[in-house]
């Protein structure tokens, strides 16, 4: 698969959704070491909304698509993760705009975007124990694959493995953020649940274009 | 916990339920949304003014929305920001055409929502003004004030921002003269009594008998110290000297003072606060304006008081003076 259409990022919503409802308890799990608990919800809840928004989408542009779905997510879950989860698709949606089909190029700068976005919304930057520390590394692997010719498949693979060695990375960070932040150094050894996150939208998409 | 409310999680939506059935002339809401609060009566041509925070603070946020001061208020639970998209309908509801700026406070969850609705209501070709109030000078150091978080100074920022919107001023201007009003704001803040969230059902931290904290935020934030209570004198003389040093406040300048109460402390108390208030400005060779005393930023029933000074210009006396009316805050021309 060397382009997604519309069609293809329907499916990919669709499996963003069950993504966040499989791994629900996972993520509440994970979050309630040190956060507040509501990750998983709030991943179910925008995962949801956005897919119930993209099924019913009736255009083949894909920038606007995906930008409406963020707006629908910051409506479904107005916490933290959810609002930043859904300027991701916001931004990354801007970056899209005018497309009806999407390559590995276009995929780069919807990572760049996505990233840029969170990162600019949070306050936050890589070494932070945050969700940046999976999105930034992917989005930089995604540039370079996709700048040497990469197909979309191999770009996303090598994206996702790049997000997944961004998690390990966290277990090495003290939070700067959120409640986590006040555990200070207590918080070095815990794996980040927004990077988590993170990582595992990438996964979603790499694993559809596989 | 002994509270009037019917259930914890009503708590919210009936407060607004009762200040709509007591002002119907006043405040009206959009969207179906009771946390969507706005003025009745939008006029045409003015620079909209939207605030928006946790519940729990009341006369804040909402409290002052109304004539010559603001036209909207989103409204989250309590001590919780409300959403992007409540904040959204709200700007939607009170744009008239001239832009509408944001006045909030300094936290986190509030910041990254106003931020995400500026953005949405960008896309809907309304233009979005923001303004950060930050003011406790307990809550971070000298030339850090970026962190600072905001307390009951943002009273004043709303009153001159909202003065120069009701005189037809711009939105450029309009927001102009509210980050002088930031810029000319400390406060400080003491605590001799925690609060309970209804929800929570207990106090989320406790304040030993005989003692105070110098410094504590309006969510029970850490203060700078906790110790035994002192007397009234002593204390005023603590958050003034601190107060006094940051700006600084020098002789000859002319201020208004805010002398906040923040929930459980009655008015004697907030009195004998001023008196002393009052004497050290004196000494301080310090001009008084204009002096208010009461609840304006509280924490539910938490017991304390902050003091606010606002150094004031001509352009910042003439808009403090003009008149305002909500349900929750009336003043005449001064």
């Amino acid at each position: 698969m060397e382009t997604l259409s519309k069609k293809d990022f329907q499916a990919i919503f669709s499996a963003l959704k069950s993504m966040s409802e499989s791994q629900k308890e996972y993520l509440i799990g994970l979050d309630s070491v040190m956060g507040d608990g509501d990750l998983g919800l709030t991943m179910a809840a925008v995962f949801k909304s956005a897919s119930e928004f993209a099924a019913e989408y009736a255009d083949d542009e894909i920038g606007s698509l995906v930008m409406k779905a963020g707006i629908t997510m910051a409506k479904a879950a107005p916490s933290t993760m959810g609002t930043l989860m859904a300027t991701g698709f916001m931004r990354a949606g801007k970056a899209l705009k005018g497309k009806d089909t999407v390559n590995a190029a276009d995929m780069a700068d919807f990572w760049r975007a996505f990233t840029d976005g969170i990162a600019e919304r949070g306050k936050s930057k890589v070494g932070e124990k945050t969700i940046i520390d999976a999105l930034e590394p992917a989005a930089r692997v995604l540039a370079e694959q996709a700048s040497s010719g990469a197909s979309l498949k191999d770009a996303m693979a090598a994206a996702k493995d790049a997000a997944f060695a961004g998690v390990e990375a966290t277990k090495d960070m003290v939070a700067q953020h959120g409640r986590a932040a006040y555990y200070q150094e207590k918080s070095r050894t815990a794996q980040d649940p927004g990077a988590t996150v993170g990582a595992m939208v990438i996964q979603v998409f790499a694993d559809y274009v596989a | 916990m002994k509270k009037f409310l019917n259930k914890p999680e009503t708590f919210v939506d009936d407060m607004i339920r009762g200040i709509m059935a007591a002002h119907p002339d006043k405040l009206t809401y959009v969207n179906d949304d009771l946390r969507c609060v706005v003025t009745a009566k939008v006029k045409k041509g003015k620079v909209g003014l939207a605030t928006g925070g946790g519940s729990g603070h009341l006369p804040l946020f909402l409290g002052y929305v109304g004539d010559g001061i603001l036209d909207g208020c989103s409204v989250g639970g309590v001590f919780q920001s409300p959403s992007a998209e409540q904040m959204l309908e709200v700007t939607k509801a009170i744009d008239s055409g001239a832009g509408v700026l944001y006045i909030y406070g300094n936290y986190g969850g509030d910041i990254m929502n106003f931020d995400m609705a500026a953005e949405m209501a960008d896309m809907e070709d309304i233009r979005v003004e923001q303004v950060v109030a930050g003011e406790d000078v307990a809550s971070s150091k000298k030339g850090e004030e970026h962190k600072r978080r905001g307390v009951a100074g943002i009273f004043f920022v709303y009153k001159v921002a909202g003065a120069c919107a009701a005189a037809m001023k711009d939105l450029d201007e309009v927001k102009r003269v509210a980050m002088k009003a930031c810029d000319n704001v400390r406060t400080m803040g003491v605590a001799l009594s925690p609060c309970i969230v209804p929800e929570v059902g207990k106090p989320s931290f406790s304040i030993g008998e005989g003692e105070m904290e110098i410094g504590m935020g309006i969510h029970g934030e850490p203060g700078i110290e906790r110790g035994p209570l002192k007397s009234a004198d002593e204390v005023v003389k603590q958050m003034l000297d601190a107060i006094l040093a940051d700006l600084p406040y020098v002789k000859g300048d002319e201020v208004a003072v805010l002398v906040n109460g923040l929930g459980a402390t009655p008015k004697e108390e907030l009195y004998i606060m001023y008196r002393k208030v009052d004497e050290m400005l004196k000494e301080h060779g310090i001009k008084v304006f204009h002096v208010y005393v009461g609840e304006f930023a509280t924490s539910m029933e938490m017991s304390g008081a902050s003091i606010t000074l606002l150094k004031l210009d001509d352009e910042l006396k003439t808009y403090l003076s003009m008149p305002a009316n909500t349900p929750f805050f009336e003043q005449v021309q001064l």
